[in-house]
């Protein structure tokens, strides 16, 4: 039986006869499938389209991947939001106090002179979306992993370590002139 | 269309905001808006406030939406009130999930003002 590309096994349990699958072995099957298409859910164009059409539908603005690294800022603001379910890992969303503030201003049509909870809230509903947005590439994922609600990080001279991740993606964005970096870490495929 | 009142649950301040210009840009300009943080907010305000329409967000801390659904049904609050979810989680699971738990609409973040005036203004007006 093939399923989602990958050979499975129905028929052999017991008697020998054609049985149709366990909800375990259902579940073993799509855990396989998704193992083994690592590197479809790995595809970096699913964390760039995600990220344009977060930005195109709540920002009204376009929004390019970048080969640059953001400039250090004195203050950033790191927004993460946790997967779980078949993967586990998460969504890091990290940018300048400066652009954190243009973000929230595109969100709100409010202007802001520092970053304040509208802004951190702002850059956590950002950082959700583009988890949601990301993990819906991937029809596995999108119905067998949840996300956390999104924690949001402020200050100066953090960095972020993951010990041994299975994969991890990291990619820089620019909208106008500013610069934000986002990083999708797995650190388990069931 | 005659003044609406609605009420937006989303435990971010931002994403009600932007939810309440969505429905302004979608022509219900005489909106009365009621915001709740939280589902048990949410559901302390339809005992207060009579709404003609309902938007909650999902994935939210203590109770999430589709919890305040089931709450909403089981209280007997809000009958006849169309409740639509705006969500990031968007599998065929959940919206069949939201749909048995009673909602009438499904938006999925990111989304246009358009696809919110789509979604919504037949609910209106069929209610």
């Amino acid at each position: 039986m093939l399923l989602n590309g990958v050979r499975g096994v129905v028929g052999t349990r017991k008697t020998g006869k054609a049985e149709p699958p366990t909800t375990e072995e259902r579940k073993q099957t799509m855990a396989v499938s998704l193992r083994e298409s690592v590197q479809r859910v790995a595809d970096p164009r699913n964390l760039d389209s995600s990220v344009e059409e977060v930005f195109r539908l709540m920002l009204g603005i376009e929004c390019k991947r970048e080969s640059a690294s953001p400039p250090a800022e004195k203050e950033s603001v790191t927004s993460v939001v946790g997967f779980g379910g078949l993967l586990s890992g998460a969504c890091v969303f990290r940018c300048g106090a400066t652009t954190a503030v243009k973000i929230a201003a595109h969100m709100t049509g409010m202007e802001f002179d520092a970053i304040d909870d509208t802004v951190k809230d702002g850059i956590g509903e950002i950082c959700n979306m583009l988890a949601g947005a990301w993990k819906g590439k991937v029809p596995e994922l999108s119905a067998n992993c949840g996300l956390s609600v999104p924690a949001v990080i402020t200050g100066r001279d953090y960095n972020l370590h993951v010990q041994s991740p299975e994969f991890q993606l990291h990619h820089v964005y620019r909208f106008e002139s500013q610069l934000f970096e986002v990083t999708i870490v797995c650190d388990g495929l069931q | 269309m005659s003044e609406i009142r609605a009420l937006i649950v989303d435990d971010s301040s931002v994403m009600r905001k932007i939810v309440e210009r969505a429905l302004r840009q979608a022509g219900l300009d005489a909106l009365v808006v009621h915001e709740a943080g939280t589902g048990a907010e949410g559901l302390e305000l339809l005992k207060a406030k009579p709404v003609d329409l309902i938007l909650s967000d999902i994935n939210m801390p203590a109770m999430d939406g589709l919890e305040f659904l089931r709450q909403i049904r089981a209280q007997n609050l809000a009958n006849g009130v169309p409740v639509v979810m705006i969500t990031t989680e968007s599998s065929e699971e959940h919206v069949k999930e939201a749909i048995q738990s009673g909602a009438q609409g499904y938006i999925r973040k990111p989304f246009t003002a358009e696809q919110v005036k789509e979604r919504v203004l037949p609910l209106l007006k069929a209610a």
